[in-house]
C-alpha cells in the first residue's frame, strides 16, 4: 500500500446516549476502499468525520497528511476534497447546472467562465448534460443522485468521500458509475460506503467491514471472499450446521457456515463473507 | 457569387489579431460574407485558442440557464455574479419572504391609518417593534443546519461557513430595511420617529451574528428578539411612555449594543465554522 491519505486511529464518536464509533481504526491510500456494513454501524459518521463536517469525541484523524481539527489544515483538506453526503440536499428551485454552479462558487471557484467550463464537464461525466437545464424538483432520484455526485468531482479533488453513492441507481447508472470513479483512481483517494457488495467487489481495492461502531474486517475484497472458503455448499435443503440458507433458482439451498465433511462445496462470493462475517444480525436487520 | 478583390493579407492578419478597427472590421465582415477564397484565408490563419474561445463563449451563453427575479435585480444592482448566486439561494431572500415582510408591514401600516388618535400610538409601538426584529427573523433563517438544505455540502467546502452567514445576513439586512422604508414612509402623521426602528434594526442583527458565535442562529435570534420585546415593553411601562425604547436613550443604547456586539463578532467569528464540526 502506498503511503496512507487518510489515518484513522481509535476514534470514538457518541450522539447522545448512542455510540456511534467505539475505537475505529484504519487507513486509507490511493485507489477505491470501500466500507461495507449493516445501517447504524457508524459509515456514515465515519465519512462526515473524513468530509471535515464531524469532529471526533476522541481519537486522531489525519486526512491528505494534515489534521481536520486545525482551522488551517480543515481548509487546506476541504479545497481538495469532494464530498457527497448520504442525504444531499438541494434547493429544489434551481436547476442541476445552478445548484452545481453553486457549489463551485462555494469551492472558490470565483471566475465565471472557467467555473461554468467545469460545472459543464462533471455534468457530463455523469451524463446529465442533456438535463442541466431542469430544476431539480423535476429529475428523478438516480438523476439527483447523479447530481450530488457530480457536484463531488468539481475541481478534480484527491480525496473523494462517498456515502451510498450508488443508492438508488440502476444497474446501467451504476455501471457508469463505476466506469467514472475507477477511471480516475490511478493517484487520487477514494472513500466510498454501500450496501452493495456487487459495487465492492468490482470497483473496490480495499475493503472495511464495519459493524456496531468498530471495524469487523480491513482488507482485500478477495480476502474478504476467502472469510467464506470452504464454508459454501449446495444441498437440496437447509443444512443443520447452515447459519444461513436459501433456496436459489435451480432449486438448490445454498448454505452459508460450518459445512459438513461430504459437502457439495462451491466457490465464495465477497457477500458470502460478508455475510459470514456480518452473520444474522445483518439478515435480522435487513428483514425489519 | 464571386468578387474582383481580395483582403490584403496583412488586412486579413489584423483582423484574426483583433487589430482592425470597427469600421474597417465591419467592412471585412461584408466582404468576408460574399468571398469563399478570403474566408478560408481566415479560417486557415485563426488559430485553435482563439476559435475555442469564441466557441466557449457561444456555448456558454446558450446554455447558462436563465436567471431568477431575485438574481437579475441583484445583478442589476451590481452585486458581483458568483455572489448573486451565493444569496438566491438564502431562504430569507426568495421572494415569498419578501412579500411576507412587506405584507406584515403592509397590515401594520394599514391598521395605523385606520385607528383613533388615541390607539395610533400603540400601534406605531407595535410597528417599530416589529419592523426592528424583521431583519433578525431573515438572518436566523439565512443559513445553518436544517436550514440551508445544502448545509452539509456547503460545510465540507472551502468557503468559510462565517463569510457565507455575513454575506447572507448583510443581504437580509438590505432587503428587509428598503422594505421597512417604504412601508415606514406611509405611516400617518410621518415624523423622525417612523425612522426610530433603523438603529434598532442594526442593532438587533448584529447582537444575533454575535450571539450566532456561541449558539445555533435560530436560538441566537429567539433570544435577542425576546430580549428586544421585553425591554422596549418595559422602557414602556417604566417611563409611562409607550416609544421610550425608540426615544435618543434608547436609540444610544442600541449603538452601544451594534459597537459591543461588532467586537465580539470581530474577535468569534471564525468560531462559526469550528462550532459546526463538533
Amino acid at each position: 500500500m502506498s503511503a496512507p491519505t487518510v489515518e484513522i486511529h481509535d476514534v470514538r464518536k457518541r450522539f447522545g446516549r448512542t455510540t456511534a464509533l467505539q475505537g475505529v481504526a484504519f487507513d486509507a491510500a490511493a485507489g477505491i476502499t470501500g466500507l461495507l456494513g449493516p445501517n447504524g454501524a457508524g459509515k456514515t459518521t465515519l465519512l462526515r468525520m473524513m468530509a471535515t463536517v464531524l469532529a471526533p469525541d476522541d481519537g486522531r484523524l489525519r486526512v491528505l497528511s494534515w489534521d481536520p481539527q486545525v482551522a488551517d489544515e480543515r481548509l487546506a483538506i476541504r479545497r481538495r476534497l469532494g464530498y457527497m453526503p448520504q442525504e444531499p440536499g438541494f434547493h429544489r428551485s434551481f436547476t442541476a447546472f445552478e445548484f452545481v454552479d453553486y457549489v463551485a462558487i462555494l469551492k472558490e471557484m470565483t471566475e465565471r467562465r472557467a467555473r461554468h467550463d467545469e460545472v459543464r464537464r462533471v455534468l457530463g461525466l455523469v451524463g446529465l448534460d442533456d438535463v442541466s437545464g431542469r430544476k431539480i424538483k423535476a429529475l428523478s432520484g438516480g438523476m439527483r443522485r447523479r447530481v450530488a455526485l457530480a457536484q463531488s468531482l468539481l475541481g478534480d479533488p484527491d480525496l473523494l468521500v462517498l456515502d451510498e453513492p450508488t443508492a438508488g441507481l440502476d444497474p446501467e447508472q451504476r455501471l457508469r458509475f463505476r466506469e467514472l470513479v475507477s477511471d480516475r483512481t490511478a493517484d487520487r483517494t477514494v472513500i466510498l460506503s454501500t450496501h452493495q457488495t456487487e459495487d465492492v467487489a468490482a470497483l473496490c481495492q480495499r475493503v472495511i467491514v464495519m459493524l456496531d461502531g468498530q471495524v469487523l474486517f480491513e482488507g482485500t475484497p478477495r480476502e474478504l471472499t476467502q472469510v467464506a472458503d470452504g464454508r459454501v455448499w449446495l444441498a437440496d435443503d437447509r443444512a443443520a450446521g447452515a447459519r444461513l440458507s436459501w433456496r436459489t433458482a435451480d432449486g438448490a439451498h445454498r448454505n452459508i457456515g460450518e459445512a459438513p465433511s461430504d459437502a457439495d462445496l462451491v466457490a465464495p462470493t465477497l457477500e458470502d463473507g460478508y455475510l459470514l462475517l456480518v452473520g444474522d444480525r445483518a439478515f435480522a436487520e435487513e428483514a425489519a | 457569387m464571386t468578387t474582383t478583390w481580395h483582403a490584403d493579407r496583412t488586412v486579413l492578419a489584423a483582423y484574426v489579431e483583433g487589430g482592425l478597427d470597427d469600421v474597417r472590421a465591419s467592412s471585412l465582415e461584408a466582404h468576408l460574407l460574399t468571398c469563399d477564397r478570403c474566408r478560408d484565408r481566415v479560417a486557415t490563419s485563426t488559430g485553435a485558442d482563439a476559435i475555442d474561445h469564441v466557441w466557449g463563449s457561444i456555448v456558454d451563453t446558450i446554455d447558462t440557464p436563465h436567471r431568477s427575479a431575485v438574481e437579475r435585480l441583484l445583478l442589476t444592482l451590481r452585486v458581483p455574479e458568483h455572489l448573486a448566486r451565493l444569496l438566491v439561494a438564502t431562504p430569507s431572500l426568495r421572494l415569498s419572504w419578501l412579500v411576507a415582510e412587506a405584507l406584515a408591514l403592509g397590515f401594520a401600516v394599514i391598521a395605523a391609518n385606520g385607528t383613533s388618535d388615541q390607539n395610533e400610538e400603540l400601534v406605531l409601538f407595535l410597528f417599530l417593534v416589529v419592523a426592528a426584529l424583521l431583519p433578525v427573523a431573515g438572518v436566523a433563517v439565512a443559513f445553518g443546519p436544517g436550514i440551508d438544505p445544502t448545509y452539509e455540502i456547503g460545510v465540507a467546502a472551502p468557503m468559510p461557513a462565517d463569510r457565507l452567514l455575513l454575506i447572507r445576513a448583510a443581504a437580509v439586512l438590505a432587503s428587509s430595511v428598503s422594505i421597512t422604508v417604504f412601508a415606514a414612509l406611509a405611516l400617518p402623521g410621518l415624523d423622525a420617529i417612523a425612522a426610530a426602528w433603523l438603529l434598532p434594526a442594526l442593532g438587533l442583527t448584529v447582537a444575533t451574528l454575535a450571539l450566532g458565535t456561541w449558539v445555533r442562529p435560530l436560538v441566537a435570534a429567539a433570544s435577542v428578539a425576546l430580549t428586544w420585546v421585553l425591554s422596549a415593553a418595559a422602557a414602556a411601562v417604566s417611563t409611562q411612555d409607550r416609544l421610550a425604547a425608540f426615544r435618543p436613550v434608547g436609540q444610544v443604547a442600541c449603538l452601544a449594543v451594534i459597537a459591543v456586539s461588532a467586537a465580539v463578532l470581530t474577535h468569534r467569528h471564525t468560531l462559526y465554522e469550528g462550532r459546526i464540526a463538533r
